[in-house]
């Protein structure tokens, strides 16, 4: 068992998202609703109380008609590994109830230990973060599609974006008992990688340099998990925050969306690394 | 009607009086009441915050009540274990006023979780890296020095006083208090400087973020410094407040002009402290997460730089200077406007802190959120006003806050 | 009583102390964080055995193929089905939220019968039996008093079994009058009809072109099989393949191809007459197709009348632009042109379908890899042709009351004339049948569809949802939803190899609930003689395991199956028909209104989030609407920021929104990625019925438009109309 944990690599599960081919569908929001048993209620068209794992953003490259462009940018929870599993999150709660798990590298919420203090999601700088201000409620004959996999919460607690913990249990169940302690990359996805209709998402263990999101992103461990593809970025860079979240584009502007830079900087410089 | 409560000696208005002081404020506190239980209830939808805006007014309001009520240690730490006898003529009303403070703070708390039921999880599962998690310990540690500070207060009471297990009690606690002051100066030292750094440790919002010492960023100690310094200046602005009302002097001016010197000199190496925190802040932390000062300040209906310049040199510098020159101490409409303005100057820092937090985009496709609360929360943030107007009232009225009324009001 | 210093001490530990070591305050701290962790108004859902089946969406006309996930009888997921050649796996967002359609608040639980007056929404819930015999004896009625050609039915395409099944009972009840919603399939099968001579649907070998050139078609929008087009478009880039998109806003089409060419709305033809000329001109066609009959007519008419300036003129796109496109259309080695608009809901201008498919004809890509093809299902429809009484045969040979096959004779149906017909009392219908389609929702000019429907004494809907036809309604007969019934899911829209697919019952019928095909045979049975011995099966089920012969045992085991070689139709291409004498000279497609009253044009747009046909948005879809789509009860319009600057509206500010046929409150959202000039209008919002989660949002573009005739086709061609916004 020693032998065994000494040789056994940590995991750091990520994803790369091609922006390029994502369409803004809105499938992985669905995706993550169905799969996370997410609540809905009358009137979900104020975004800032609407209850999204998964939010699609819409960018512009601020140019006028017809210069103008557009680029779709799903974002779920990052997973920030921050330093040592430090996610800006994770650090903050008072009660211990969201936590970095460092086998998986996954930031994950345990609800009925949420007090709901918020202080959480006032660290995020993803929003990524949500509160259910209101009680979940679904119409008497919806409660039959709710998935057992994923507990519903409660009012007055924080959820987010798990990666589909449930499906690593599931999978991991599954192993143990064909007795193996090593997952395929196909045996644990996301419900958004798996249902994205363009093939958008690509989900795996950025530590493995067989699976495709480390032969994409290319990150860099030694630094922070900075990508080594020049068309590959994270968001906030520049905040320390190490997300697992990575994003890919062909595009110069929609690459500088992705931080914050200030007027007299070399932005070349910045994210040709 | 109840002059046999009334300490011996003073005067106070007519029961009649007061009784319509207390119902007039009773009204305010039970519509504060009505909509605590509102949010109890229905729960935190009856507030107008939302994911983005996750900490509110009342959260402003408790950083805001915790600073103002930083008099009670300070003025203990001051008195206890530096020495300063004279401050004895207003301990009990600096202790009054933190009692105060720190009660509605906790009020606070307990209203703004999700699950208040479960608020014990914070102790039970503690996690040590969180700044809330020391501010918890630290905040509910010395409201307990606090009640034991207020208690032999009470048991001063003309009646209470006459049983002798109390009388003795409240000896014995007074005897005792030289140990509860040192701890609860040491407790509140950590727990003003946990909540700056609350904020401070954020470092995925460049706009609260600070660097430090160890696990301390800067904010720590400003925030202590802060609250020492400001504290004690709202400690004089009540004295002052109700000697205005009662029309009555009710401390020495030697007391006061010690207190609001001392203060002086805290809040001008405070101020000095916070320029060079801004400085370095604005030329070194938010550059090199790529934000600009001004990026703060702009591309929003409310949060201009203006508010930068009216906390440091409005209501910092600026009252600063009076309480240091021995003129300004002496004027009396002078330190009033200096410990007024010291006040708006504290709540306006702590505002920034919470909330415009949270207004600035950090992803450079977001915008900024404003927000405006809902009367629930107004009237919830209101609630620990009207009781500690009330608990003043009834306090002053029935308790020896003031040991040198007697001899000043012959 | 005296305290000395050390009992005070005693006596504060020993209180402390001795209320801790009390079980009271630690039971109930302990009981209050549980008791708030199993609020018993928050479900826990069961556990148990886990089991999976396939079947396929037919949420739209896009046919993939899904994997459900149950748990014990309940299911909890529905994912795309791996290896499908539709969807591969994917799924969009409407496929994703099925199960809120199954075990939603939205559906009809059993047979309802109206008791109020008509869409006061007061039902009485009757029994099958009793629903049946109602219909039953209404009809025999009317076909006893020689009215048979006065009843009617509307369905969501004619394919597959059950439209086949209402097709047939009409026939033997004695009426023409099968219509089916519109559609730009029905522009396409009437191009290929005209110019190919070929009675086909078209096909788009999408995956294999290598230059896409897109004349305003949503690819990622939801046109064609929706699925289908994102991993099209997603190999499109990883290969390097172009796409170029032609209209006046920057949709999420647009915004992902390579170019983004905006256009005056409804010139669209002669763009693509244009691009013909300067590829002629550049000899840059195909020199095999310029053999074919009517080029050097349709040559002359593009040099005289479709010059690269005058082009530029009509379109607003600059002639450097137009010379270079065309080029670099016709040198691409698999170009491809594909037209008809958003997601394809509107049928459109045949002018501009027969210049778009000369187009792809000159650079010779007519049946061939990355290009066009004409297709048919093979068909696996073979039932014998059934017996017919004197009234059946007299009442077939009435006129259809839209005037398809008469004054459009090429055409098979015309929804969109029904209302006019009906209100202007040229016609009338006694009986009206609607099963999967939604007409007084998803039909233009709504208004007047609602007084047509006013006109008609009896209704009937098969609908599984609460829909606006459906609460119209006189009877409502409610069908299985799609992941209760076995249904044939003929060739998805679009594809170039036909499939044919199969959607069975993942769960059994959750509420008192029949399948339509069973419904409409025991309606035939009912009626007796001829109409009955039509339907000799014993059900639904009987009927399609009979009608699929050998291919039912392929499809229950792989869910879909492919419909052999024989699919492909070639025709004599005519480059010159007679209905393309009208573009000798050009006038772009009709826009009602004045300009001067309305000087701006509205245009709909489609995104992928909203449905705006027969299923309306479930809540997750409805949720994952953005906020400059939907904000509270209002539509957003899209401006250009100058255009609001014009009319002082600011973004977020409430506007009224005045056409000719319609009036809305709306609010602004300035968009760079618009033409000044437009405004634009999202569809498949506005609905009035379904449930709380989906009613009384937004607004509806077809209460705001009307329908507008194609010369040749009668269809409609209207993809926008005149309109005024004006600050609130
Ligand atoms: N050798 C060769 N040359 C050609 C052609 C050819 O086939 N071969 N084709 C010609 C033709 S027809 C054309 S239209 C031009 C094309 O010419 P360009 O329009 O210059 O095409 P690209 O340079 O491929 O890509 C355009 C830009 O789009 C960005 N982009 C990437 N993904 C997206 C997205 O999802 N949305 C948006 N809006 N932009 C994105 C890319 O980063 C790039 O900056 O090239 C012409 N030149
Ligand atoms: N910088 C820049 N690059 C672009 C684009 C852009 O807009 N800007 N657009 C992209 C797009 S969409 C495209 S399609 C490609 C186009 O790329 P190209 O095919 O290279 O097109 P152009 O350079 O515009 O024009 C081709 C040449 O045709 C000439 N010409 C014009 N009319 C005629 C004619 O009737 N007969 C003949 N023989 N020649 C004629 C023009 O004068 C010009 O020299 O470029 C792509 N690249
Ligand atoms: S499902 Fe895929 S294509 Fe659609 S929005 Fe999400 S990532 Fe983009
Ligand atoms: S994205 Fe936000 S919630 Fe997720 S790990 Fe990072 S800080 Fe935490
Ligand atoms: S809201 Fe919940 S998860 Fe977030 S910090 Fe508070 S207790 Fe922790
Ligand atoms: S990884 Fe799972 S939980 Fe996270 S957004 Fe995707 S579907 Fe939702
Ligand atoms: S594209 Fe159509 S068939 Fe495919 S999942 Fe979506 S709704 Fe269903
Ligand atoms: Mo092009």
């Amino acid at each position: 068992m020693k032998e065994e944990g000494k040789h056994k690599k940590a995991k750091k599960y990520g994803m790369v998202i091609n922006l390029d081919e994502c369409t803004g569908c809105g499938a992985c929001m669905v995706a993550c609703m169905a799969e996370n048993n997410v609540p809905f209620k009358e009137d979900e068209s104020n975004k800032l109380d609407s209850i999204a794992w998964m939010r699609v953003y819409k960018l512009t490259n601020g140019k006028p008609y017809p210069e103008a462009e557009i680029c779709y940018l799903p974002r779920p929870c990052m997973h920030c590994e921050g330093e040592h599993g430090h996610a800006p999150c994770v650090s903050v709660c008072p009660a211990t109830a969201t936590d970095y798990n460092h086998e998986t590298g996954i930031v994950s919420q345990i609800y009925t230990r949420c007090f709901g203090c918020r202080y959480c999601m006032v660290a995020c700088p993803y929003h990524a973060r949500y509160f259910n201000w209101w009680d979940p409620v679904w119409p008497e004959e919806s409660t039959k599609y709710l998935s057992p996999n994923v507990s519903p919460r409660m009012r007055g607690v924080v959820e987010k974006c798990s990666f589909c913990f449930h499906r690593y249990q599931l999978a991991m169940d599954k192993a143990y008992l064909e007795g193996r302690t090593v997952l395929e990359e196909d045996e644990y996805q996301t419900s958004c990688a798996q249902a994205c209709p363009a093939g958008a998402i690509t989900f795996g263990d950025l530590n493995n340099p067989e699976h495709k999101v480390h032969q994409l992103a290319k990150p860099d461990n030694k630094h922070g998990g900075r990508p080594g593809n020049p068309n590959v970025f994270r968001l906030l860079e520049r905040l320390g925050t190490n997300p697992k979240v990575y994003y890919m584009s062909s595009r110069e502007w929609v690459r500088q969306a992705g931080d914050n830079y200030i007027n007299n900087e070399d932005l070349a410089k910045n994210y040709r690394h | 009607m109840d002059s046999a409560l009334i300490p011996e000696g003073v005067k106070r208005c007519s029961f009649g009086k007061f009784a319509i002081g207390i119902i007039l404020v009773g009204g305010v506190l039970l519509w504060g009441v009505y909509a605590m239980l509102l949010i109890w209830l229905k729960g935190l939808n009856q507030t107008n915050m939302n994911d983005f805006y996750g900490f509110a007014i009342w959260i402003w309001a408790d950083l805001g009540v915790i600073a103002l009520g930083g008099g009670a240690f300070f003025t203990g730490f001051l008195r206890y274990v530096i020495g300063k006898d004279e401050l004895k003529n207003i301990i009990n009303c600096a202790v009054l006023i933190g009692f105060i403070c720190y009660s509605s703070a906790l009020l606070i708390l307990a209203i703004d979780v999700g699950q208040p039921l479960r608020s014990w999880f914070i102790f039970w599962h503690a996690n040590v890296h969180s700044m809330l998690t020391e501010v918890a310990f630290c905040l509910s540690c010395y409201f307990a020095v606090l009640i034991i500070e207020y208690i032999p207060l009470i048991l001063e009471n003309r009646q209470i006083n006459k049983v002798p297990f109390l009388h003795n009690l409240a000896h014995n606690m007074h005897e005792v208090m030289v140990i509860f002051a040192a701890t609860g100066a040491f407790l509140s030292f950590f727990h003003q400087g946990s909540l700056g750094g609350t904020p401070a440790v954020l470092y995925g919002r460049p706009f609260s973020f600070r660097e430090g010492v160890f696990i301390w960023p800067w904010t720590f100690f400003l925030f202590t410094w802060s609250a020492a310094a400001y504290g004690p200046c709202f400690t004089l602005f009540v004295t002052r407040l109700i000697e205005k009302i009662t029309k009555k002097k009710l401390v020495k001016q030697n007391v006061i002009d010690l207190l609001a010197k001392i203060s002086g000199w805290t809040m001008g190496t405070y101020v000095i402290a916070k320029i060079i925190d801004t400085w370095y802040w604005a030329t070194v932390t938010a550059p090199a997460r790529g934000f600009n000062l001004i990026d703060f300040y702009s591309n929003n209906p409310f949060y201009g730089i203006w508010i930068l310049i009216v906390e440091i040199v409005v209501c910092g510098i600026v009252p600063a200077l009076i309480l240091l020159t021995p003129k300004g101490r002496n004027n009396s409409t002078l330190l009033f406007t200096a410990v007024s303005l010291a006040c708006i100057g504290v709540l306006l820092n702590r505002w920034v802190m919470v909330l415009q937090v949270m207004a600035i985009p950090v992803m450079t496709f977001e915008t900024w959120v404003m927000y405006i609360p809902s009367w629930q929360e107004v009237a919830t943030t209101v609630l620990p006003v009207a009781y500690g107007i009330i608990l003043v009232m009834i306090s002053f009225r029935y308790l020896p806050i003031f040991p040198q009324e007697r001899e000043l009001n012959p | 009583m005296k305290i000395g210093r050390r009992s005070f001490l005693s006596f504060v530990i020993g209180g402390a102390a001795g209320t801790a070591i009390t079980p009271l305050p630690w039971k109930l701290m302990d009981d209050s964080s549980i008791w708030s962790q199993n609020w018993p108004w928050t479900p826990v859902p069961p556990d148990g055995e886990y089991s999976q089946s396939n079947s396929v969406c037919t949420l739209c006309p896009g046919g993939c193929g899904i994997t459900v996930r149950k748990v014990d009888d309940r299911v909890v997921k529905i994912e795309g089905m791996k290896g499908h050649p539709v969807n591969d796996g994917g799924l969009c967002l409407m496929g994703l939220s099925g199960l809120q359609l199954l075990y939603g608040p939205t559906r009809v639980k059993t047979p309802l019968k109206r008791v109020g007056k008509r869409g006061e929404g007061k039902w009485e819930k009757i029994s099958w039996d009793e629903a049946i015999s109602e219909v039953a004896k209404k009809l025999a009625d009317i076909r006893s008093n020689g009215g048979s050609h006065t009843v009617g039915s509307i369905v969501d395409s004619e394919n597959g079994t059950v439209p086949n099944l209402f097709k047939r009972f009409l026939t033997t009840y004695g009426s023409p009058n099968f219509m089916t919603m519109p559609s730009i399939q029905d522009s396409y099968a009437m191009t290929l009809q005209v110019m190919q001579g070929v009675s086909a649907q078209v096909g788009f070998d999408a995956e294999n072109a290598d230059f896409i050139l897109s004349f305003g078609s949503g690819i990622i929008d939801g046109w064609g099989s929706p699925v289908r087009m994102f991993k099209a478009n997603s190999a499109w880039k990883a290969n390097g393949k172009k796409v170029v998109q032609i209209e006046p806003r920057l949709s999420n089409t647009a915004a992902k191809s390579d170019k983004w060419i905006p256009i005056n709305p409804g010139t669209e033809a002669a763009l693509a007459l244009g691009l013909a000329n300067v590829i002629i001109t550049n000899s840059l066609d195909s020199k095999k197709i310029s053999q074919s009959s009517g080029f050097d007519s349709f040559k002359k008419l593009v040099q005289n009348e479709y010059g690269t300036e005058k082009v530029s003129k009509i379109t607003g796109i600059n002639s450097a632009t137009i010379v270079s496109l065309a080029k670099n259309f016709a040198r691409a080695s698999k170009p491809l042109a594909i037209c008809g608009k958003g997601q394809g809901s509107i049928p459109g201008s045949l002018n501009e379908f027969m210049a778009v498919h000369a187009l792809n004809a000159l650079v010779g890509n007519i049946n061939k890899e990355g290009g066009v093809w004409a297709v048919t299902d093979t068909k696996y429809i073979n039932w014998p042709k059934p017996e017919m009484d004197s009234i059946a045969e007299n009442g077939i040979q009435k006129e259809r009351i839209d005037g398809a096959g008469s004054e459009y004779p090429h055409t098979k149906s015309l929804l969109n004339r029904l209302a006019e017909v009906i209100n202007s009392g040229d016609g009338s219908l006694e009986a009206l049948f609607v099963s999967g389609a939604n007409p007084l929702y998803s039909m233009p000019d709504s208004k007047a569809i609602k007084n047509a429907f006013d006109n008609i004494p009896f209704i009937v809907s098969f609908s599984s949802y609460m829909d606006e036809t459906a609460s119209n309604a006189d009877l409502i007969l409610p069908n299985h939803v799609y992941l209760e019934r076995y249904e044939d899911v003929p060739t998805p829209a679009g594809l170039s190899k036909p499939i044919v697919g199969l959607t069975r019952p993942v769960v059994k019928p959750q509420f008192n609930t029949k399948h339509v095909g069973d419904v409409v045979m025991l309606i035939a049975k009912a009626l007796g003689g001829g109409i009955a011995d039509a339907f000799p099966w014993e059900s639904y089920e009987a009927c399609l395991k009979e009608t699929l012969g050998v291919k039912w045992d392929i499809l229950v085991e792989k869910g879909f199956e492919f419909n052999g070689d024989k699919c492909i139709l070639e025709g004599d291409f005519n480059f010159y028909p007679d209905a393309m004498k009208s573009l000798s000279d050009f006038s772009s497609v009709s826009i009602e209104g004045s300009a001067i009253s309305y000087p701006l044009i509205l245009i709909p747009y489609d995104t992928i989030r909203l449905a705006n046909g027969y299923i309306g948005d479930p809540p997750f879809a409805i949720k994952a609407v953005e906020d400059t789509v939907l904000k509270g009860k209002n539509s957003c319009v899209e401006i250009n920021p100058k255009t609001g600057k014009e009319l002082g509206l600011t973004e977020g500010r409430y506007a009224s929104l005045l056409t000719p046929r319609g009036k809305a409150k709306v609010r602004v959202h300035l968009y760079e990625g618009i033409m000044p000039g437009i405004v634009a209008l999202p569809r498949g919002l506005g609905h009035t019925a379904y449930d709380k989660y989906l009613a009384g949002k937004g607004c509806n573009f077809n209460e705001l438009i009307g329908s507008t005739e194609d010369p040749v086709s009668g269809l409609d061609e209207a993809w926008g109309i005149r309109a005024r916004l004006t600050k609130v």
